[in-house]
């Protein structure tokens, strides 16, 4: 499985502390990677490395070949984001927003885009409403639809089901899975659900202070740590409870 | 370019606030400093000047004004990582911001002129043809102020705010909108000089007088207002990388 995007050696300082010390990260073709870690391990920081919007001081970040820091435009393509805590702009109905997304990504039809993506995520319905009315759980609905307008290659997720529902989170973990299956969508997401990373990651790198704890999958990681289970490990790290490799 | 014209164009339709600076604050200005010259005036020029001063005035200041506006909603839309993430270009997204902030300033004067015209009979154009070098010039350095605005918020947030409508009241008095920069206090008057649109002001009342188009003032205003622009990108420029690099998105999400 080649890697569509590649991360190696990303380090970000700010000012006395160290948010990420040197970081490999990559995501093959179709595959689905999840990034754990306790607050303050470096999961944002990383991902927003990863997404361009920051500049990490050493490192480097391939997206399908092309190298972010020299061809943003040409890199992040094929990169669909979501985050579970970001707003939709304000004012303007659903359609409207993924129609302004679908046009910055140059699609020739923006209107067929955002209804195949408000079906991919049932919610058709919510087209006309403006998205200063919506709940959280359609606001983060209507977010996945943005990420997907453009049948990215690969889909950046931060914390997708954070206060969301059990339905409506499931709703969002099934329709990953789909989106993963059905047309090959990598995905690289972040959470705290450890059961959601269980799910959704095949193979998870699990952050610490800043560095790569442990990578592999979910199953191989808890067997080599000795811990009972992902959240047990979790709780390890983050200095709570005991897990059986502590 | 089109796609950000058109999102900012409808946000701003939904909002009362907006329509108020688009269309209430243009006409009562026009008719503030109209009978100001009405009241103190022996003929028609100090209605004129006042007109002419205060259309030329919202064509600086609305498009400085929209623009940073246009900006700072994404703030307030928490929409900039949003924006970020995709293949949009920084030189786009302040494009389909101009364009916007171009058409509001364009209706802003034209209320400005008709207001004057139709209730103080003073033509918006009795400056003569010094009116349109003399715009473009106005234009560029708003252009320029607005550009410094973003700037400014995109390092410092919206503590930031103040400056997309207060920078211009700062160069206004200075400028001589409404009068020759001689009636400044005498420790004023060499900075008023050193501020690029005082010279076009200058112009447009040599204009006003009849004297035709003074190109030696515009030429100055023009050669500063360049100097304005070129900085005005340096620092966007600069505070792009910091906001880059000192991952100040974060904030704004």
């Amino acid at each position: 499985m080649g890697a569509y995007l590649s991360a190696r050696g990303l380090r970000k300082q700010f000012k006395d502390t160290v948010a990420v010390g040197g970081v490999d990260v990559a995501v093959g073709q179709g595959e689905r990677v999840a990034l754990v870690g306790p607050n303050g391990a470096g999961k944002t920081t990383t991902l927003l490395m990863l997404l361009g919007a920051i500049e990490p001081d050493e490192g480097v970040v391939e997206i399908n070949g092309r190298n972010l820091a020299h061809d943003r435009v040409g890199a992040m393509a094929g990169v669909g984001f979501a985050a579970g805590y970001l707003p939709l702009p304000r004012y303007l109905s659903v359609r409207e927003t993924l129609e302004f997304f679908a046009s910055l990504h140059g699609l020739s039809d923006p209107q067929a885009a955002v209804n195949g993506a408000l079906a991919q995520w049932g919610i058709e319905r919510l087209a006309d409403q403006k998205t200063q009315t919506l709940s959280s759980g359609q606001g983060t609905l209507v977010g996945l639809a943005k990420a997907i307008l453009h049948e990215p290659e690969l889909v950046v997720l931060d914390e997708p089901t954070a206060s969301l529902d059990p339905e409506v989170a499931y709703r969002v973990r099934q329709g990953l899975l789909r989106l993963n299956e059905d047309l090959g969508t990598a995905i690289l997401v972040t959470s705290h659900d450890m059961r959601e990373v269980e799910l959704l990651g095949q193979r998870l790198v699990f952050l610490a202070r800043g560095e790569v704890l442990h990578e592999g999958p979910p199953a191989d990681v808890v067997a080599a740590t000795g811990d009972a289970d992902l959240e047990a490990l979790f709780l390890r790290v983050a200095g709570i409870g005991q897990g059986a490799g502590s | 370019m089109k796609a950000v014209a058109l999102r900012h164009w409808r946000a701003q339709a939904r909002q009362p606030g907006y329509w108020y600076i688009l269309i209430a604050l243009p006409v009562l200005d026009a008719i503030m400093f109209a009978s100001i010259g009405v009241a103190y005036g022996e003929d028609d020029r100090p209605v004129a000047v006042l007109v002419t001063g205060i259309m030329l005035f919202h064509l600086v200041w609305q498009l400085t004004l929209n623009a940073a506006l246009g900006f700072l909603e994404e703030i307030w839309s928490s929409n900039l990582l949003n924006l970020m993430t995709t293949p949009l270009r920084e030189h786009e997204f302040l494009a389909g911001l101009t364009l916007i902030s171009l058409v509001r300033t364009a209706v802003g004067i034209i209320l400005v002129g008709l207001t004057g015209a139709v209730l103080y009979s003073v033509s918006p154009t009795s400056a003569g043809l010094v009116l349109i070098p003399g715009a473009m010039i106005l234009l560029l350095f708003g252009w320029a102020v607005s550009l410094g605005v973003i700037a400014l918020v995109l390092r410092y947030g919206e503590s930031a705010e103040v400056f997309s409508w207060g920078f211009i009241f700062l160069l206004i008095p200075l400028s001589g909108v409404f009068y020759p920069t001689e009636a400044l206090p005498g420790v004023l008057q060499p900075v008023s000089q050193i501020v690029p649109i005082t010279q076009v002001f200058d112009a447009i009342r040599i204009g006003l007088d009849g004297g035709g188009i003074a190109w030696g003032q515009l030429s100055i205003a023009l050669a500063g207002t360049l100097v304005t622009a070129l900085l005005a990108v340096m620092l966007l420029k600069k505070m792009l990388h910091s906001f880059r690099t000192k991952g100040l998105v974060t904030n704004f999400s």
